[in-house]
């Protein structure tokens, strides 16, 4: 055997590699399923994972096998707006958005089959309908409009990201679609005014929004 | 005969005529750091990216943890850099410059190994725009071209520009994954720990 020394620094790294996948795969599941909890809670998300976090959450794990989760982004098919819906546990959280001035927030339950009614504010409305192949199709009633959709599962960085916050005394409320590809349709709402929004890096969140600085996260139920 | 117990670069003398050298000694390591760079693209591209990890304690966000860890990373990469000139005698340096080369060289690779396996499992693969690209192209080609160049250590009687180069190609890589990531973190949310 020749001079170890050069293996054992690679197998020394594999090592810690595995270990810290390891960590990974059990801690930062639980810690996101805890601070992620609402979409409207503008909270750090650093927070600790800590064992009593884990317990006052519903433990994931033994829904999540059983529920659909993760996000699908798409247009309507009259490419007017994105649409995005984020599901875990059994509930789904949707974000319409045209980029100018029509946005909806839905949320609701998802049925057994993959099927989904969720309504937001104004009366707005989206019914949904898992497909395999990782589809989403349905409508949408949202400002005055009817729309139908197909969405297509998406990998992160796509997704829903929304920031809250207070800027010179407005309130402001942010909401971004990225899509596959990193195109990104959002709407900043300030003191209930809606608004084209910068652009989010999807990577950290962050956007400059009137000279200040905020932090989008991502949405889930 | 006497034999400099500092020779760290040779192997003891009656080895030699065992293995003649042949190409697998350039074959296996060049093979291993395709692979290695190879499997993590895979990986980071097919592994649905989980956007969440473990955090570390005192810091705002994993994007300061890693960007404080590719740091710690570089600045010993650059120690690499001034030790290796001084193994080569293009330095002055003491006589210890291999020994610290060796663990520099260590503490490098394993400070970044949190932050790749970070970047892979959280973060994916991604192409969305040119800083991200090269950083993940150049992430999966540093680990493949260190495993390459751990790999040749092993080997005696290298051509005597190898070890340089592929050590050289090491050095660059982490320069610019630096670059595309600690170095954008800190200009973009300015240095916060």
């Amino acid at each position: 055997m020749k001079r170890p020394g050069p293996l054992l620094t690679l197998l020394a790294g594999l090592l810690l590699a595995v270990f810290i996948l390891t960590l990974d795969s059990t801690t930062g599941t639980r810690s996101a399923s805890s601070t992620y909890e609402k979409p409207s809670s503008a909270k750090s998300p650093s927070a600790k994972p800590s064992p009593s976090a884990a317990v006052t959450s519903p433990s994931p794990a033994p829904k999540r096998s059983a529920a659909p989760a993760g996000v699908y982004t798409g247009r309507t098919d009259d490419d007017s707006s994105a649409v995005a819906v984020s599901l875990r546990g059994g509930k789904a959280i949707a974000y319409f958005c045209d980029g100018h001035n029509i946005e909806s927030w839905l949320k609701g339950d998802v049925k057994g089959a993959g099927v989904m009614r969720l309504t937001g504010a104004d009366g707005a409305r989206l019914n949904g309908t898992l497909k395999g192949g990782g589809k989403l199709t349905g409508t949408a009633d949202v400002g005055g409009g009817h729309y139908a959709f197909t969405l297509d599962r998406a990998k992160k960085p796509s997704g829903i990201y929304r920031a809250n916050s207070q800027v010179a005394g407005a309130r402001i409320v942010g909401g971004w679609i990225v899509l596959p590809g990193g195109r990104q349709v959002g709407i900043v709402t300030r003191d209930g005014k809606p608004a084209a929004a910068p652009a989010i890096d999807p990577e950290t969140g962050a956007v400059t929004v009137d000279g200040q600085r905020l932090t989008a996260r991502p949405v889930t139920p | 005969m006497t034999v400099d117990p500092n020779a760290a670069t040779q192997s003891f003398p009656p080895e030699p005529a065992r293995r003649a050298p042949g190409p697998a000694r350039y074959l296996v390591p060049a093979l291993v750091a395709g692979a290695v760079a190879v499997a993590l693209g895979v990986y980071g591209r097919t592994h649905d990216p989980s956007g969440i990890a473990f955090n570390l304690a005192g810091f705002s966000s994993t994007g300061a943890v890693k960007s404080w860890l590719a740091s710690t990373a570089f600045f010993f990469a650059l120690v690499q850099l001034v030790s290796a000139l001084m193994v080569y005698g293009r330095l002055p340096g003491p006589r210890w410059s291999a020994t610290l080369h060796r663990w520099s060289g260590r503490i490098a690779f394993l400070v970044a190994v949190p932050v790749a396996v970070h970047c892979l499992y959280a973060l994916g693969y991604q192409t969305y725009s040119t800083r991200v690209m090269w950083h993940s192209a150049l992430g999966c080609f540093f680990f493949g071209a260190f495993s390459a160049k751990m790999l040749l250590l092993r080997s005696e009687r290298l051509p005597a520009a190898l070890l340089p180069l592929v050590g050289g190609l090491v050095l660059t890589a982490l320069t610019l994954i630096w670059l595309t990531s600690a170095f954008w973190f800190f200009r973009t949310f300015g240095v916060t720990t």
